[in-house]
């Protein structure tokens, strides 16, 4: 059956729960590609025999093919928009570098496409707040304290706090840190937020 | 140093700082903890919390963390120690210590700069003076030509720092020496040399004869006792700074409470400490009383009891908390069918029925209830136990919850011992500390349970040990090994499980035991710790009488004994009487220990 394909494709990227990235189905979209090919080609060579040949017998298959053609197109422009949207939500998931499984799972022009977001994200962030610029990824939620409760899931090893110094994160210690600087490493699940 | 004004010298100053707590393991270190948690998060003082079990965890801990503070603050461990020479820190490095072991080791008291200690004075110190103990290094230098009276007090005061300090110096390479050359050696052997290093009292570092200095430091180090909990320290703290909280004062309840379960002080001490509560109590607590402006059922309400001592009653059937009570279980000698059949006889004795008791408390029946601890003490009074109630403090909150002092402290007990090895010894730290916050009232039962399980698993263990004799008399003292096969043995390898069922067995022994002499004498008992590493846990308790000062000689006796037999112990745990030993040296430091106390 036509536009199976461009349904499998979509149906991967529904599966994957929100927020996940699949790896990028470059088979599957070549295929389907492919698939448009071929039925443009048929069209092509029969409407240029209903043409000359003025057998209007092939007008519904000539229009079923169309159908499926803009079905396909449908369904690829989804798959890529989605897939766009999932990316852009990563970096305000995981700030500007992202972990090296879920670079794999993008193509090349994906990463083309982020970095560009990364940019014009940062030079919206540079315009912001008067000289210095207001970084709006943090404070996600309005935060309650200054200050917050983090304990450590795993060993991490040094990190810096603001006045230079460095704060040892071994498993199980607690700490009270500023709430922005723990946010990315509570994302991250290396630090647990203890409210008590 | 005594620090004098704990707002001005210690909370000022670390107000403006980061700093690094280090928590022992023990109930009484987990509250002053949460309080000083509390306080610093009010006032938004950046700070780490490490928890620390042992010597071994807090060298190695101080060794990561002190790059990046300035500021110790110690809680329940380092005082009783000379801790400038165990942790080698930098000159500037500070120490707050908030301890209830004493005696405080006289290094900690007279050092000016580094060393702070959050103890009151007045708390039955009896630090030998100055003079007396530092006089004697210079009448021992060869030129006393100058008359130690007439030189001036500052002079003396700078050759013994000179001397301090070149003796830190020596200990230093010594120790640089020993880690260049030994790094691989085998992790007992090691700790022997730091055993050694520990307590470099004047037995073990100077070859000189007996001096009144010598005899003096060893009059004051001999015997181990405690002093005021320190989260109670911790809750004057904040009462001073007027950020005292209701929670706050439960958990210094539990503290204190901790302390007379374990039999850690007297009884006159903790009746004293229950009426200083008390006021508290009744401070902050007192729109309870009134009809009109009583507070919401889900508020925190403290109140004071005084209640059974029965242990987790309200939470178990009466005749399960009856039969695991030590104090009950020994005066009825229930290891035996007679002690049955008496406990029988006090239950009918009362008019409670059988099968009441052993339901759950709370589906006991009301009329029952009623009056039931007044007449629980009666005919207590009736079978000679006089002490059946006991003062003490109850929270509620809510319908449903409702705890005495006494019960939370044996939950988290559990918890923070309990023999799970899913996680390190750091996992069950922080679930005995989340379980003390009223959010998380599902650990708390949580504990309950593991209690239930430990009470009833140290009976069994005691009631086996009284029926096949375990219990032998060495001469100067009572010998108790756990043998390995022992169901439940490996609840009794931590400290506090063993010093409890040490302090139990000893109790059910005095009340079995028709020797007049063996009452008098203390315990010494044994339970396997590691099979790998072939150690047991050895454990000294005082000897059992109503008016024990709980003074404890055996961190003394245990360090000498195993010298002179030079037998492989390691002095892992904050309190003295606790060692690990290799098991095969356990006869010959039996020997040693005996020849020594005779």
């Amino acid at each position: 059956m036509f536009c199976d394909k461009a349904m499998e494709l979509i149906r991967e990227l529904h599966r994957a729960p929100e927020g996940q990235l699949p790896a990028f189905n470059e088979d599957g979209l070549r295929q389907v590609l492919e698939e448009m090919k071929a039925l443009y080609e048929q069209n092509q060579s029969d409407v240029n025999e209903a043409k000359s040949g003025g057998r209007s017998d092939l007008i519904p298959t000539i229009k079923f093919r169309h159908c499926s053609l803009l079905r396909n197109r449908r369904c690829t422009v989804a798959y890529l928009y989605d897939r766009l949207l999932r990316i852009r939500a990563l970096r305000w998931e995981y700030g500007s570098v992202l972990p090296n499984a879920l670079r794999f799972h993008m193509a090349a022009e994906e990463m083309e496409w982020f970095n560009n977001y990364k940019r014009s994200l940062a030079t919206y962030m540079r315009s912001l707040g008067g000289d210095e610029g207001l970084d709006i990824t943090q404070d996600m939620k309005p935060p309650k304290s200054l200050y917050i409760e983090v304990r450590c899931l795993k060993d991490y090893g040094e990190f810096e706090v603001d006045d230079g110094t460095s704060v040892l994160l071994k498993k199980n210690s607690q700490h009270f840190l500023p709430r922005w600087k723990c946010e990315q490493l509570i994302r991250q699940g290396v630090l647990e937020h203890i409210l008590s | 140093m005594f620090v004098s004004d704990f707002r001005k010298e210690f909370y000022e100053v670390v107000q403006s700082q980061r700093v690094l707590l280090f928590v022992a393991s023990d109930v009484d270190a987990l509250c002053a903890c949460k309080i000083l948690q509390a306080l610093f998060q009010c006032d938004h003082v950046q700070y780490t919390l490490v928890p620390v079990s042992g010597w071994q965890e807090l060298e190695t801990a101080f060794l990561e963390h002190k790059e990046q503070f300035h500021y110790f603050i110690l809680i329940n461990c380092g005082a009783n120690v000379d801790l400038l020479d165990i942790l080698q820190p930098d000159e500037d490095t500070i120490f707050f210590v908030c301890d209830t072991h004493r005696p405080v080791n006289v290094v900690n008291v007279y050092n000016d700069t580094q060393i702070k200690l959050l103890i009151k004075q007045d708390d039955d110190l009896e630090v030998p003076a100055y003079e007396d103990i530092f006089r004697d290094e210079e009448e021992d230098e060869e030129h006393s030509g100058n008359d130690s009276d007439g030189s001036e007090p500052s002079e003396k005061r700078t050759r013994l720092e000179e001397e301090i300090v070149e003796q830190t110096m020596r200990r230093r390479q010594r120790r640089e020496w020993e880690a260049r050359s030994g790094s691989g050696s085998e992790p007992v052997a090691a700790a022997l040399e730091k055993s050694s290093r520990l307590f470099p009292g004047p037995m073990s570092d100077r070859t000189a004869p007996r001096s009144p200095r010598r005899d003096i430091l060893f009059d004051y180090e001999q015997y181990e006792y405690h002093g005021t909990s320190s989260a109670m320290v911790m809750f004057e703290l904040a009462w001073m700074l007027s950020k005292d909280l209701n929670d706050m004062l439960w958990w210094a309840i539990v503290g204190l409470t901790d302390q007379w379960v374990q039999d850690k002080i007297t009884q006159m001490k903790y009746v004293t400490d229950v009426g200083v509560l008390q006021r508290h109590v009744s401070r902050h607590n007192h729109r309870n009383e009134d009809e009109e402006n009583t507070l919401s059922v889900d508020c925190t309400r403290i109140s004071f009891e005084y209640d059974l001592r029965l242990v987790l009653y309200q939470h178990w059937s009466l005749h399960d908390s009856l039969c695991n009570t030590s104090y009950t279980a020994a005066r009825f000698k229930l290891w035996s069918v007679h002690g049955q059949k008496r406990l029988q006889e006090f239950l009918a004795d009362m008019g409670l029925p059988l099968k009441q008791v052993k339901q759950k408390f709370q589906a006991m029946d009301i009329s029952l209830k009623e009056n039931l601890r007044e007449m629980i003490e009666e005919s207590a009074n009736k079978f000679g136990m006089k002490d059946m109630r006991v003062q003490t403090f109850s929270i509620h909150f809510g319908f449903k919850h409702k705890f005495l002092a006494s019960d939370v402290v044996f939950a988290t007990m559990s918890l923070m011992e309990s023999p799970e090895k899913d996680g390190s010894g750091t996992d069950h730290f922080i679930q005995a500390l989340d379980s003390l916050s009223r959010s998380n009232l599902d650990k708390l039962y949580h504990g309950l349970e593991l209690a239930k399980k430990q009470l009833r698993a140290t009976q069994q263990t005691i009631a086996s040990c009284l029926c096949t004799n375990l219990v032998i008399s060495q001469g100067p003292f009572l010998y108790c090994s756990l043998m390995e096969g022992t169901p439940d043995v490996m609840l009794f390898s931590r400290p506090a499980s063993l010093s409890l069922l040490s302090k139990h067995l000893l109790k059910s022994f005095v009340c079995s035991t028709k020797n007049r002499r063996c009452k008098l004498l203390p315990l010494v008992m044994a339970a396997p710790l590691s099979v790998e590493h072939g150690t047991v846990t050895v454990v000294g308790i005082p000897p059992e009488t109503d008016s024990s000062d709980r003074k404890n000689f055996f961190g003394r006796a245990f360090e000498k004994a195993a010298e002179s037999t030079s037998s492989r112990m390691l002095h892992n745990h904050f309190d003295l009487s606790v060692i690990e030993l290799k098991a095969e040296d356990r006869s010959k430091f039996l020997d040693a220990l005996i020849s020594l106390l005779s």
